[in-house]
């Protein structure tokens, strides 16, 4: 039977914010549709509505005709509503199996059955007994999707997808979407990633400050028609001239780079040697989970390992923590921003004060020099235009946007030799990105060096001048960038290898 | 010889009387814990258990009630740390702590006409075979029937964890509250009612320690138990089977420790007195040692405040 969902007059104010805005919109199986939108543009207000996690203010949503009553999730279940979130729903410590029978209505051993149905059908290779923990996070989207198809869904929406899986897993994922749209699921598939739109879904609504602003087919819509529509301002173009010339000097030198841990959540290092030019930007590709943590905290000084050596600016520096290589130059931006790079409770100008010890005056015998502080918060705002002029703004209010920009600015006014930066434009829209992006290479044409661990392969090709892969803790060999495409790194981080 | 075996009999049947509330107590919280709430209360629900109960039997001098009695009595008050809890969103250990507090202050206050009563003897099953048989006879048999129930009650609650479906459910709320809630499952029900099976078992080990234990009303009889239990089901790592080696521990070092009082070693009482809270400890890190099984055992959102999106 053919389905059709149509929501109607959707409105959700937040205070301060309208985050649905008179939202309508139709769908109607047989095709994917994508809703495309920049980060607070309101589609996963409009997602959670979908699936029951919260309720409108005004406007309903039909499904055949049939008003839906979604106050809970329940409800949407009841209603043949299946939902993968972006942050998985799962339940780490329990099994798959454990996980997946927690909502199912029959006995086990049928249960067992349909699952095994469900993975030879699709061909999901998945061990039904080891804990969730221990799944990639491609498995673990696998896990949600079988949740979703043991009730035999009338809608599948999935809310950006891909944002952790490998190239590989994302082809996979879109034939398995397209084999669901032909038996007739209605699939709504949430992303900010252009590309995908374009060679996946039949047609596109496009979402801005909580409007729908267009609807059309895919077919007659370009990469930049859609990412004006969705910035609302024609983006300018940025593009890194690659600089590799071969006799600069190593700034940076790592030897032998070790780390085991009897923690099932971390991953071991093993054998990790690198080195990074003056004025070189070097690119550390990987799915998430396979040791760059470590490999951040390690060259952060966060964790110190025996026998390594690191080398910087002609000292050992392996011992040293990272206030200490802070003195030395080197500047880190972590990937959590709230609870790694910043400390959300506190104020603009303490979370920068946080980080300059020795090479400011923030501080004069024991008592912060308060006015210095922000006096200098106030550049930093200004010159990297972050979004507000008010120093006494708790951090916690900004956008993740506004909040990298904060952190990098607050890392780069010592003007460090060396950047170390992990997931830098993770979560944020275009134009921050672009934003970020601009001021990378602004620091590699100032003949500093930066080191970008990234899961963003589009970023990294764009950045870097050499690219390493880092899979399951160890390295790949380290390519130029201008040798290295897409499928190339797709292969080496999910673990083949080229040549 | 044969009078020596049989005093080992009767010190291991001493023993585990001796570990019983700690059992009850500490499976309790087990259970709420693994649900994700931390319930610091255990102390003050013990001790209103002890008083409720012990009450309840001089009044109706009927021994059923008083244990029923004390059962809801523990559900009573931590219905309150429920409330503020989970409907509130008031910080777990404070609002613990505060039940302690509470719990403590009001047993003193409602057992000061209960003091110096004697109390009823408490029915004991078995009690021919506990004589008959040498050695067995006293470890397994002439304990009252709260006794046995302690004794099943870890692999109760083990095998309610880990085979049945509410187990799962309980699981899974102690893992992460907001996926449940994004399944559908009711969060808050789930862990009210995890909070309420918890304070009715320190109910009934209070009650244990004021009618079975040491028959009467004593201000603060529980002592610091309370506190134990709680420790062990941490240092236990959040597995039934566990909790229950660790109170036989406790209670055994403490009961052997007495005797070697009594006896008069040369040892400093102070340092005796230490030893079970020690010995404890010890053990249960040593056999706790297994991170992986910490990890999976661990209720990761516990003491976390969890509250719905609208």
């Amino acid at each position: 039977m053919a389905t059709d969902l149509r929501i109607s007059n959707i409105s959700k104010i937040y205070p301060g914010c309208i985050a649905n805005d008179n939202v309508s919109l139709q769908f109607k199986s047989g095709k994917i549709y994508a809703l495309l939108g920049e980060n607070g543009a309101g589609k996963s207000t409009l997602v959670k509505i979908l699936s029951g996690v919260i309720s409108p203010d005004n406007g309903e949503v039909l499904l055949n005709e049939k008003n839906l009553k979604l106050s809970s999730p329940l409800d949407a279940k009841k209603n043949k509503i299946g939902m993968v979130f972006q942050h998985f729903n799962l339940f780490e410590t329990l099994s798959v199996f454990e996980n997946l029978s927690i909502d199912a209505t029959e006995d086990n051993k049928s249960l067992r059955l349909r699952i095994n149905e469900i993975l030879k059908k699709y061909n999901f290779s998945i061990d039904l007994d080891v804990p969730v923990l221990n799944l990639s996070a491609g498995q673990k989207q696998k896990v949600e999707i079988i949740r979703c198809l043991l009730r035999s869904p009338k809608v599948l929406i999935m809310d950006e997808p891909t944002s952790v899986l490998t190239e590989q897993e994302t082809e996979e994922l879109f034939i398995s979407l397209k084999k669901f749209c032909d038996e007739g699921i209605l699939i709504i598939y949430i992303t900010h990633k252009l590309k995908e739109v374009l060679s996946l879904c039949d047609e596109v609504a496009v979402m801005r400050k909580g409007k729908v602003v267009s609807v059309s087919q895919t077919q007659n819509e370009r990469v930049e028609t859609l990412a004006n529509k969705m910035v609302g301002q024609k983006l300018a173009k940025i593009k890194k001239k690659i600089n590799i010339s071969k006799n600069k000097d190593e700034i940076f030198k790592v030897k032998h780079l070790n780390f085991y841990s009897d923690d099932p959540f971390e991953t071991n290092l093993v054998n990790l040697n690198f080195s990074v030019k003056k004025g070189e930007c070097l690119g550390i590709a990987g799915i998430s989970g396979n040791g760059q943590n470590e490999l951040f905290q390690i060259l952060s000084g966060e964790i110190i390992t025996p026998d390594t050596s690191i080398i910087f600016r002609n000292k050992e520096i392996a011992k040293l923590n990272p206030k200490q290589r802070r003195e030395y130059l080197m500047a880190f931006s972590p990937e959590d921003r709230i609870s790694q790079a910043a400390v959300p409770e506190l104020k603009i100008y303490e979370n920068v004060a946080l980080n300059n010890f020795k090479s400011s005056n923030f501080f004069e015998k024991g008592l912060v020099n308060e006015k210095k502080i922000k006096e200098h918060s106030k550049k930093i705002l200004s010159d990297f235009s972050v979004n507000t002029d008010n120093v006494e703004l708790k951090s916690q209010f900004l956008s993740g946007g506004n909040l990298q920009k904060l952190i990098l600015g607050r890392e780069l006014i010592t003007a460090p030799e060396l950047l170390i930066c992990y997931n830098p434009t993770w979560g944020l829209d275009v134009g921050a990105i672009n934003y970020i992006h601009e001021t990378l290479i602004k620091i590699n044409d100032q003949e500093k060096s930066t080191i970008l661990i990234s899961t963003d392969t589009e970023e990294l090709l764009k950045l870097s001048d050499r690219i390493a892969v880092i899979y399951k803790g160890k390295l790949s060999k380290i390519m130029p960038s201008e040798e290295v495409t897409p499928e190339k790194l797709g292969v080496l981080m999910g673990g083949g290898s080229i040549d | 010889m044969s009078l020596e075996i049989s005093f080992i009999g009767i010190l291991i049947g001493s023993i585990m009387a001796s570990s019983v509330p700690l059992i009850l107590a500490a499976s309790g919280e087990l259970i709420t814990e693994r649900s994700g709430v931390l319930n610091l209360g255990v102390e003050g629900m013990m001790i209103i258990g002890a008083i409720s109960g012990f009450a309840l039997m001089v009044i109706t001098d009927n021994l059923f009630i008083a244990i029923v009695g004390s059962m809801l009595s523990g559900v009573i008050i931590s219905l309150i740390f429920g409330f503020l809890t989970q409907s509130l969103l008031t910080n777990h250990v404070a609002t613990g702590l505060a039940l302690t507090i509470f719990g403590i202050g009001l047993s003193a206050m409602l057992g000061k006409n209960f003091v110096g009563i004697p109390g009823k003897e408490f029915p004991i099953l078995f009690s021919s075979l506990r004589e008959s048989i040498p050695f067995f006879g006293p470890i397994l048999f002439g304990h009252s029937i709260i006794l046995y129930f302690a004794f099943t009650l870890p692999f109760l609650t083990n095998y309610f964890l880990k085979k049945t479906k509410l187990g799962l459910v309980v699981r899974a709320v102690g893992d992460s509250p907001v996926s449940a809630s994004n399944q559908g499952i009711n969060v808050i029900l789930v862990r009210y009612c995890c909070i309420l099976y918890g304070g009715a078992m320190c109910g009934l080990a209070g009650a244990y320690l004021s009618l079975i234990y040491t028959p009467q009303w004593i201000e603060n009889m529980t002592a610091g138990r309370g506190w134990i239990a709680l420790a062990l089901v941490v240092f236990a790592t959040w597995s039934p089977i566990k909790v229950l080696i660790g109170a036989l521990i406790f209670g055994g070092i403490t009961i052997l420790q007495l005797h070697m009082q009594a006896i008069g070693f040369r040892i400093p009482v102070q340092f005796l007195s230490a030893l079970p809270y020690l010995m404890t400890i010890i053990v249960l890190v040593v056999i706790s040692r297994d991170s992986r099984k910490i990890k999976l055992n661990t209720p990761t959102s516990l003491g976390r405040i969890f509250y719905k999106e609208k």
